[in-house]
């Protein structure tokens, strides 16, 4: 077995057992909240002991909290989430759709910000001391800084209250029924409600790209090798270029990082948006007492950010094998 | 006798040298004019939650304002009867905005110096001691990364009663992993030095070595996550605040926020949005200059060439 070998069993060991703890602190949280969403059935439904104890067999609560706990934990790796109380759909139904929405929201902005704010900062950074630098810290400070909630409201009050250019929540516009989801997302009415959400994700995450690429190459700026490429005769821009690629491997693994915390960070987004997201659906889910979605969208979060985690450690490990195996990770 | 004077001589000039250092920091700040106009915003921000609530010219919550004939004044611009307008519910905005900034500032400044004190506690003794107590608190770090923030956070909040203090200890109890990784791994480096180690050689304790030696050195980087902190504080307060997660008891920015955008008057009334989304971007843009400014004086690398 190589030392990377042995790494990365140790790091998918660590893995499954921190989303073992992560799952059992869900579960233990939503056991200690007072009241159940069951409770408000009950008494309102107007049910016989019978029908009571079928309800409440159907979501495994006549047995003891270990055989729930078990239960519970079987159900999770077999993303068989159970039934939502308030819904009554399997909660997958539910959240399949939502998680989609999320992503198509999120994963183009991500990779949008990735590229366009490197890039971006590669250039401020050597071009150090420029109007231009000191411009885009400024803004992308501003921008990563204020919570994003207060980003989109501004950008609400201006795009779509003010300039009328784009509406102001939704995805579709109410009267649009797409089937499915080539139809949902592939008209001119996603589009136009599509804009204003992805452009607030877009410079919201667009700061620590952009500084860490400007870091990167500062940092490069006075080392050896670029010394070499100038005796080479090489142009400012392809001098640039590689100590742009050279400075690629933190932005790689700050961009798995932030891939993992995509849902939780746009849980505001989403909720100012009304963007009928899997973190929309958190926050209205935990209004509702609805346990079974809670745990589920949770547990989608909390493991999102673990396989991020460690794949954000892998990369390092691998690309970079002179950093320590274990203090891997950026930020 | 002179054994005794001596650690404390040399803790004066400790301090003495720890003084030189801030106002050097202050002298520095000063020159960059971004961090300088963040210090001024702090400044301000820091007066509006000391005096904010008594500058309040009427209660936030209890007092409706009247117009002149008497009828309650919902929804209106500002004018002289309110120079911020007032709510939906006829409150006065202004001093919603004024009382507004303690909580903000009480949850940012314990939220920020919970984070920082915790989390340079763990990075100095994980980088220190290294070995298994090193593997133990990185992977608790490391389980506070898995749990997502936000609906932990959401979760814990639904079954404890909202209040600023259970929300502060939520915010450090979540944020102080970022200064411990980033204080670790300055630990780590310091550890290898020449002073540290002779300081050991020579018989100074784990305690000593780690309180006089290490920690100093790995202080500035630990101020720096401190005061970042307080702005991650200070943005998730206002985020929780605005999800409907704030203390129920008190007005906050988020909480005005919160207020505007449920009750659907966030499209006329811009009066009621403004105030506390500026003072929130405001303060959480001032500290991340001024971390800026600072970060490029602790930061070798960054400086090189320059």
């Amino acid at each position: 077995m190589t030392k990377f070998q042995r790494f990365l069993l140790k790091r998918l060991a660590i893995s499954v057992l921190l989303t073992l703890i992560a799952v059992s602190v869900i579960f233990v949280v939503l056991r200690l909240l007072p009241g159940s969403p069951f409770e408000t059935l009950v008494t309102s439904g107007n049910l016989n002991q019978e029908q009571i104890d079928e309800i409440r067999a159907m979501y495994g609560l006549d047995q003891s909290i270990w055989g729930q706990y078990v239960n519970y934990l079987w159900s999770l790796l077999s993303f068989q989430f159970g039934y939502s109380i308030l819904r009554s759909q399997p909660v997958w139904e539910v959240l399949e759709p939502r998680l989609i929405n999320s992503l198509i929201l999120l994963v183009p902005a991500l990779v949008t910000t990735a590229i366009l704010s490197s890039l971006l900062g590669m250039y401020a950074g050597w071009n150090r001391g420029s109007r231009l630098e000191k411009f885009s810290i400024v803004s992308t400070t501003l921008l990563r800084s204020t919570p994003v909630f207060i980003t989109a409201i501004f950008f609400i009050i201006v795009f779509a209250y003010n300039l009328e250019i784009v509406p102001s929540l939704g995805m579709r516009s109410i009267r649009a029924t797409p089937d499915g989801y080539l139809e949902t997302f592939l008209s001119l009415d996603f589009l136009h409600h599509y804009l204003l959400p992805f452009t607030v994700a877009v410079l919201y995450y667009s700061g620590d790209f952009l500084l860490l690429a400007r870091n990167g190459v500062i940092e490069k700026r006075g080392s050896e090798f670029l010394k070499l490429h100038r005796a080479k005769g090489l142009s400012e821009m392809q001098q640039l270029a590689r100590a742009g690629r050279n400075s690629m491997l933190p932005i790689l693994t700050y961009f798995t990082l932030r891939l993992g915390m995509i849902f939780q960070g746009l849980i505001l987004l989403e909720v100012v948006f009304s963007w009928p997201g899997i973190g929309r659906e958190l926050v209205l889910a935990i209004q509702q007492q609805d346990y079974p979605l809670v745990q589920a969208a949770v547990f989608i979060m909390a493991l999102a950010v673990i396989l991020a985690n460690l794949a954000a450690d892998v990369l390092y490990a691998y690309f970079d094998p002179t950093v320590s195996t274990n203090g891997g990770g950026s930020a | 006798m002179s054994t005794e004077t001596k650690p404390k001589a040399e803790l004066y000039k400790r301090v003495d040298a720890l003084w030189t250092l801030v106002r050097d920091q202050f002298a520095f700040l000063r020159r960059d004019p971004l961090a300088y106009a963040g210090m001024l915003v702090v400044a301000a921000f820091v007066f509006l939650g000391l005096f904010g609530p008594f500058l309040a010219p009427h209660d936030p919550i209890e007092h409706t304002v009247r117009g002149d004939t008497g009828s309650v004044l919902r929804l209106s611009a500002p004018s002289v009867d309110a120079y911020f307008g007032t709510t939906a519910y006829g409150k006065d905005v202004l001093s919603q905005f004024l009382a507004g900034a303690r909580p903000t500032l009480i949850v940012g400044l314990f939220g920020g110096l919970g984070t920082g004190a915790l989390g340079f506690t763990v990075g100095v003794v994980s980088g220190y001691y290294g070995g298994w107590v090193d593997e133990l608190l990185m992977r608790l770090t490391d389980l506070t990364f898995s749990l997502p923030f936000m609906p932990m956070a959401l979760l814990l909040l639904t079954f404890m009663t909202p209040n600023i203090w259970l929300i502060t200890a939520i915010i450090a109890g979540f944020l102080w992993k970022m200064p411990a990784r980033v204080v670790r791994s300055e630990v780590l480096s310091v550890r290898e030095r020449t002073f540290v180690k002779s300081a050991r050689a020579s018989g100074a304790s784990d305690l000593r070595t780690m309180l006089y030696h290490v920690a100093p050195n790995v202080l500035p980087i630990g101020f720096l996550y401190t005061a970042y902190g307080v702005a991650w504080a200070i943005a998730a307060q206002a985020s929780l605040a605005f999800l409907g997660f704030g203390d129920p008891t008190m007005t906050s920015w988020g909480r005005m926020l919160r207020q505007v955008f449920a009750s659907g008057n966030m499209r006329v009334a811009w009066w009621w949005v403004l105030p506390p989304a500026i003072g929130i971007a405001a303060i959480t843009t001032s500290v991340f200059l001024i971390g800026r400014a600072y970060e490029e004086v602790i930061n070798p690398e960054i400086q090189t060439n320059q």
